[in-house]
């Protein structure tokens, strides 16, 4: 009985998160970041770091930047392994990927 | 890595495997299958292969144990929100035979993970498949070799983690502009198969992160869901504070198998004002752990690899970052219990690796 309970709260749960997803407008992309203006770009590259020294450093040193290409895969990989914010993914990702 | 409470009387007493496994890849097969719907610019994630590989003396209480070993890590994104990442684990342990012999030994193959991760939305990232066990921090975050600070696992470490099979939700978010919150809850079913080994359990993680102190604490649970049926708990916290290239970590845990904690301080000497230019490169570790034993056989405690009788532990390391990616590495460790006292020393090289398996453009 328990098992089944359990079963169903799982399925509830997964049917609700793939219904909020199809809801929700695409939030979750890391392709990599574009050109912006120069003053919006200085801006986000320090929150950038700042968050990179927030949430990475605590588990690992700082490695060296990668590709673009290979820097989106690393951070979306460090998402779910992490469990870090949406938005400290992006300005991560920018960092890094300047 | 071994699941956290690996039974030993299983077989019998558990309904069949098949429907289980049938039910884990069809749950995988129903996440794949909007995969092929997704497209993918020429600015999107590239696969990787990565992980570490790293060589090891041990000297436990006068024996030597060489130690070579190899985690890769593949990681396939697909989409935008999609990936697919998997580790597997390849480690020699080789010792002198007869004392004097030649070394020789087996080498251990474990599959850590291998799951589906979608991310659905900026708060949740379902996942499928098998993976880490969410439980404290040291098994999903610190376990890596190029990563943790010193090379001999916490005591506590068998307690609630390992691997498991079935599905998960997890993700992190911010409650306010100073507290971000993150949390893992999960369902697994038992699996004996020798490479997807699991147990029965559900549980989650629940954790605060300060991003301004940059104070991070939390809280796990897991409830075995068959034999004894035993609940596991544990707390977690860690701290790095903005003035110091300190770290401070540590872990509480208990279950059936036993109790304990570790406190461990990791000091980065760049701000010591000479020899700066080897000196930022070092960084010293200090780690007290103790390990109240719990009510469990001999065998069974050999099994988990956790100590049958209360032990208390401190480590001393030292790592030196030659490279991106390379350090050299090296520990002392003093274990006190009933069972005799006795010295552990390591020193050996850790690597991390990163590969793209694909077109990754211009730098």
């Amino acid at each position: 009985m328990k098992l089944r309970l359990i079963v169903l709260i799982w399925a509830l749960a997964l049917i609700s998160a793939l219904y909020a997803a199809a809801a929700s407008p695409r939030t979750g992309s890391e392709t990599v970041p574009v050109v912006r203006p120069a003053a919006d770009a200085d801006a986000m590259r320090i929150e950038g770091e700042k968050r990179f020294r927030a949430n990475c450093s605590r588990c690992h040193a700082a490695p060296h930047k990668f590709p673009p290409r290979m820097m989106a895969t690393i951070v979306r990989h460090m998402r779910v392994r992490a469990t870090i914010t949406d938005e400290d993914m992006r300005l991560v990702l920018y960092y890094m990927a300047q | 890595m071994r699941s956290s409470v690996h039974n030993l009387e299983r077989q019998g007493a558990l309904i069949s495997v098949s429907p289980r496994i049938a039910s884990i890849l069809f749950i995988f097969c129903l996440a794949c299958a909007p995969l092929f719907a997704q497209t993918s610019g020429s600015d999107s994630a590239v696969p990787i292969l990565t992980g570490n590989a790293g060589f090891f003396t041990n000297v436990q209480g006068g024996k030597t144990e060489i130690v070579p070993e190899i985690n890769p890590v593949v990681l396939v994104p697909l989409g935008d929100h999609w990936l697919v990442e998997a580790r597997g684990e390849f480690e020699g342990d080789f010792e002198r035979k007869n004392g004097n012999g030649p070394y020789g030994g087996g080498v251990d193959k474990e599959l850590d993970y291998l799951q589906v991760d979608y991310i659905a939305n900026p708060y949740v990232t379902v996942t499928v498949g098998r993976f880490l066990t969410p439980f404290g921090i040291y098994n999903e975050r610190l376990y890596p070799i190029w990563i943790r600070s010193l090379q001999p696992e916490p005591l506590i470490f068998p307690i609630g983690t390992g691997s498991s099979d079935g599905a998960m939700l997890r993700g992190g978010f911010p409650v306010n502009a100073k507290v971000n919150l993150n949390y893992a809850a999960y369902f697994s079913v038992s699996e004996t198969n020798d490479v997807l080994d699991a147990d029965r359990t559900a549980g989650g993680r629940v954790g605060f992160f300060l991003p301004g102190p940059r104070i991070e604490a939390g809280f796990s649970w897991q409830k075995l869901l068959q034999e004894e049926r035993s609940n596991a708990f544990g707390f977690h916290f860690a701290w790095q504070p903005a003035a110091l290239p300190l770290n401070l970590r540590s872990e509480y845990a208990r279950s059936n198998l036993g109790s304990g904690y570790w406190i461990e301080a990791a000091y980065r000497l760049s701000q010591v004002p000479f020899w700066q230019h080897a000196m930022r490169h070092a960084e010293v570790v200090g780690r007290a752990q103790q390990l109240f034993a719990g009510q469990i056989e001999e065998d069974d405690a050999e099994e988990y690899g956790i100590p049958d009788v209360n032990t208390r532990q401190a480590d001393f390391g030292l790592n030196y970052y030659l490279a991106d990616g390379l350090k050299a590495t090296g520990s002392y460790s003093r274990q006190f219990s009933s069972d005799g006292n006795f010295n552990l020393w390591t020193v050996g090289i850790a690597y991390r690796f990163a590969i793209p398996l694909g077109r990754v453009g211009m730098q």
